[in-house]
Order: structure tokens, then C-alpha cells, then sequence
């Protein structure tokens, strides 16, 4: 499991809404930067859109439907609100008309534009946990006794979240994984699966654990591939604690 | 959620507010419905308000347990489809999936917002689901209300889920529980929570795509 898995997993309970708030903004922090999660969030808000109805329903008092509709209609600041609206649709519409004549070129510059503020967003989302982790820890990761690269963890204590890089690992071997655990007063949680590339360190941004222990540290073990228990059975490679 | 006897509503409204056309209009459909509130039709906002707020108030006082913070919420909800029911797409987003996820989500930013989890339990523990005062008894009419058959295919959909599904899909979606207060509320892991409610979810979904309409 990568990453994004955590969020291809998540889909449905963020359209359930039953995240936890930090993972919900978390949750919605990502769906600006990729392309394939909104898609897929709106796909399942469609499909799920109709079980609000298994509500009982609940007698409205009598006029109740004109009351609101001249609640609704007679807002005192009905035109004031539009207002901005129109003032700022106007000045676009003064602003197209002055690029209609470099309007493809515009376009193009728009979509680059939006693409780099994407990756830009993504990659300071990421800084600023390292930017304000309150506490670096470092460790070894040992492989059948030999030093295999490192794992470090940035915790920010402002957004609640770590941001983990593991370095100099080789691929899993076939039929296993790397998988990544928080340590908590009440046991190990799993969190993702970490894809290794000796060539380059994996980045990993992650929430705290949704548990109301307190997470004291971390671990990353190799798991049979088919291991999707909610404890470790493989062999652990790196082990940290606060 | 589910009650063998809910309220009757069809009937409600006897009185002169309620609309010449109401009839003819649950024939008419949710896509004229929409084409008269996007041309700025007035009786279509009665009108959708008539057809529409007793399940908004079904889910929001459902998860609120405050009539009165339900109906602002409603509120809320018809004044931003009647702002903004143009910029609704046409073919793949319905009127009322999209009403009953305003909704939903307004009523859970207020209940996560004011921190009223505590209260809505010592409500619900007082009181039972709703302050029996406040509970509307009325006659049930089944085939009189606009929407019925889509409750009764949600019904037959969450009735079929094992009943640990079922419970996690109540909690989390018509309560607004988040995992954390499901897994305490029914003293079961986290992960427990999460696996039953994808499995749900899974079900659901395949069980309700049949649903297109609502008014007929």
C-alpha cells in the first residue's frame, strides 16, 4: 500500500463524513492536488446520495413550506449580497474581453499555472511539517543484521501529522511488504505500506492515528503481502520510541 | 433511522398555504421541478420545499436533536439550492441527493462545530431519541408521500446488511459519529469500525444505484 492508498481507502468514510476531523482536512487538503480522488468522491457521493432517505421523515408544521420559501425570497440583502457577485463578474468579463485575442494562449498558461500551484501546494504542505516539527527522530533499519538505510520522522504538533522518509531501502522482496506502524499506549495501529526505491527516499505524510491513545513511537516491519491484520507478524526492521 | 411507523405527512398542510399544484407536480417530475427553479420560479420553491423538507428535517433533526437547529439548518439548505440550482449538473446529479448532502453536511460541521455530541447524548438518554413533546404524531399515509418508495428501497437495502453493519451505518451516517465515537460508542476497535462500514458501503452502493427518481 502506498500513500494514496490510505486515501483510495478512505474514500467512502470521507463522504460519510465519519473521518476524524484532522484526517477529513487531511482528506480535503489532497483532493486539490489529485486528480483521480474528487473523481471518485463525487462518484460515490452520486451512489450513496439517496441512503439519507432511510430517515424516518418529519411533519413539517402547517405553512411551514411558504414560511420558509419568504424567509428565502424576502433576504433584506437579497440584491446587496449579489452585488460583489456582479461587480466581479463584470470586471471578468471586462478582463476577457481585453484577452480574447490571446485567449488559447491564456488557457494553456492558466492550466500550467493551476498544475505548478498543485505541485507547489503538495510540496509545502509537506515542508511545513518539516518546517515545524516540534521533534526529528532518526533511526537504523537493519536487515538480516546489516544497516539497510534509515528511517526519520518530522512530528508537527500543529497539524497533528508526521512526516516519515525512509531512505536506502531495496524493493520488498516478492511476496512481501514494508509496512509502517504507530506505536500507541494500547498497541500497535497500522498505517501505510511503504514503497522503497533505493534510488530515491519515499516521503510519507501521515495523520495521527485515530485512537485515543497517545502514539509513543513507530515501527516498520516486512509483512507477508497477505498480512492485512491489525497486528505485526513479520520481522521488524526499525523501532522508535519518544 | 427505520421506524416500523413513521410519521404520515402526505396529508399535511390542509391549509390555504398549501399549493394548487402540488399534485400535479409529483407527476411532473424532478427535472421540471429543476428547470422551473433554475428559470426562477417561486411556487417551484414552495413547492420544492413542500416535496423535500420532511426528509431534510428527518436527517438533520435526526442527527441534531434540536427542532429548532434542524429548521435553520433547512433553512439553510433551500436557500443555497435556490442560489445555486443552476451550477447543479443535469444528467448524474439529482436535486434531492444533492439537498440531502447539504444537509448532512451542515448538520454535521454544526454538531462537530458547537460541540454538541455531549448534549445530544444526554438528550437522547434523557429523553429517548427526541423529547416526546416535540415529536409530531400523525397518521401514516405511505403512498400519499412524494419519495416513499426510494425510503422503503433504502429500507429493504439496510435491512439487508448483518445487523454489526447496519449499526456502524447508522452511527456514522444518520448520526454523523465519526470512527473514533463508533468504535467507543459500541466498544470495538477502530479498524473493526472501518472494515464494516467499506463492507457497507460496498452493498450500499450496488443495492441503490437502481434509484433514479423520487417525486413519482
Amino acid at each position: 500500500m502506498t500513500a494514496h492508498a490510505w486515501y483510495i481507502e478512505n474514500r467512502a468514510a470521507f463522504v460519510a463524513r465519519s473521518l476524524e476531523p484532522g484526517e477529513e482536512r487531511t482528506f480535503r487538503d489532497h483532493l486539490v492536488r489529485c486528480d483521480e480522488c474528487p473523481r471518485e468522491v463525487a462518484r460515490l457521493e452520486r451512489e450513496l446520495g439517496w441512503l439519507p432517505m432511510g430517515t424516518d421523515p418529519v411533519a413539517p408544521p402547517p405553512g411551514f413550506a411558504r414560511q420558509m420559501a419568504a424567509e428565502i425570497l424576502d433576504r433584506p440583502s437579497r440584491w446587496r449580497r449579489h452585488l460583489p457577485l456582479a461587480v466581479a463578474a463584470g470586471l471578468a468579463l471586462v478582463s476577457l474581453g481585453a484577452s480574447m485575442s490571446a485567449r488559447h494562449e491564456g488557457r494553456e498558461l492558466r492550466e500550467r499555472l493551476a498544475s505548478r500551484e498543485s505541485r507547489l501546494a503538495a510540496l509545502e504542505d509537506t515542508l511545513s511539517v518539516l518546517r515545524r516539527a516540534n521533534m526529528v527522530l532518526q533511526t537504523q533499519i537493519s536487515m538480516n543484521g546489516h544497516e539497510q538505510g534509515g528511517l526519520l520522522i518530522f512530528q508537527d504538533a500543529v497539524s497533528h501529522r508526521w512526516c516519515v522518509i525512509v531512505h536506502g531501502l531495496p524493493p520488498a522482496p516478492s511476496g512481501s511488504k514494508y509496512q509502517f506502524w504507530f506505536i500507541t499506549e494500547t498497541g500497535m495501529v497500522r498505517s501505510v505500506e511503504v514503497v522503497a526505491d533505493t534510488r530515491r527516499p519515499a516521503f510519507m505524510t501521515l495523520p495521527m492515528p485515530g485512537v485515543a491513545a497517545p502514539v509513543m513511537g513507530a515501527a516498520l516491519t516486512m509483512e507477508p503481502m497477505a498480512n492485512w491484520s491489525d497486528e505485526p507478524r513479520g520481522v521488524t526492521l526499525a523501532h522508535v520510541t519518544f | 433511522m427505520p421506524r416500523s411507523k413513521p410519521p404520515r405527512i402526505g396529508d399535511l398542510d390542509p391549509s390555504p398555504d398549501a399549493p394548487a399544484g402540488r399534485r400535479p407536480l409529483a407527476l411532473a417530475g424532478e427535472a421540471s421541478l429543476r428547470r422551473r427553479l433554475v428559470s426562477r420560479d417561486e411556487q417551484a420553491l414552495v413547492e420544492l420545499i413542500e416535496l423535500a423538507s420532511p426528509w431534510l428535517l428527518g436527517v438533520t433533526q435526526g442527527m441534531l436533536s434540536d427542532p429548532d437547529e434542524a429548521r435553520e439548518v433547512v433553512l439553510e439548505v433551500f436557500a443555497a439550492a435556490w442560489d445555486r440550482v443552476d451550477s447543479l449538473g443535469d444528467e448524474h446529479d439529482a436535486l434531492m441527493p444533492w439537498l440531502l448532502r447539504i444537509a448532512r453536511n451542515r448538520a454535521i460541521d454544526r454538531l462537530r462545530r458547537r460541540r454538541r455530541f455531549k448534549l445530544k447524548l444526554a438528550r437522547a438518554e434523557a429523553y429517548g431519541e427526541l423529547p416526546p413533546d416535540r415529536v409530531r404524531a400523525v397518521e401514516v399515509d405511505e403512498a400519499a408521500q412524494p419519495g416513499w418508495h426510494v425510503h422503503q428501497s433504502v429500507h429493504a437495502a439496510l435491512d439487508v446488511l448483518p445487523p454489526e453493519q447496519r449499526e456502524v451505518v447508522r452511527l456514522a451516517y444518520f448520526r454523523g459519529f465519526t470512527h473514533s465515537e463508533i468504535a467507543k460508542e459500541l466498544a470495538i476497535p477502530m479498524g473493526t469500525v472501518k472494515t464494516r462500514l467499506r463492507l457497507a458501503f460496498d452493498k450500499l452502493r450496488t443495492s441503490l444505484a437502481p434509484i433514479k427518481d423520487w417525486i413519482a
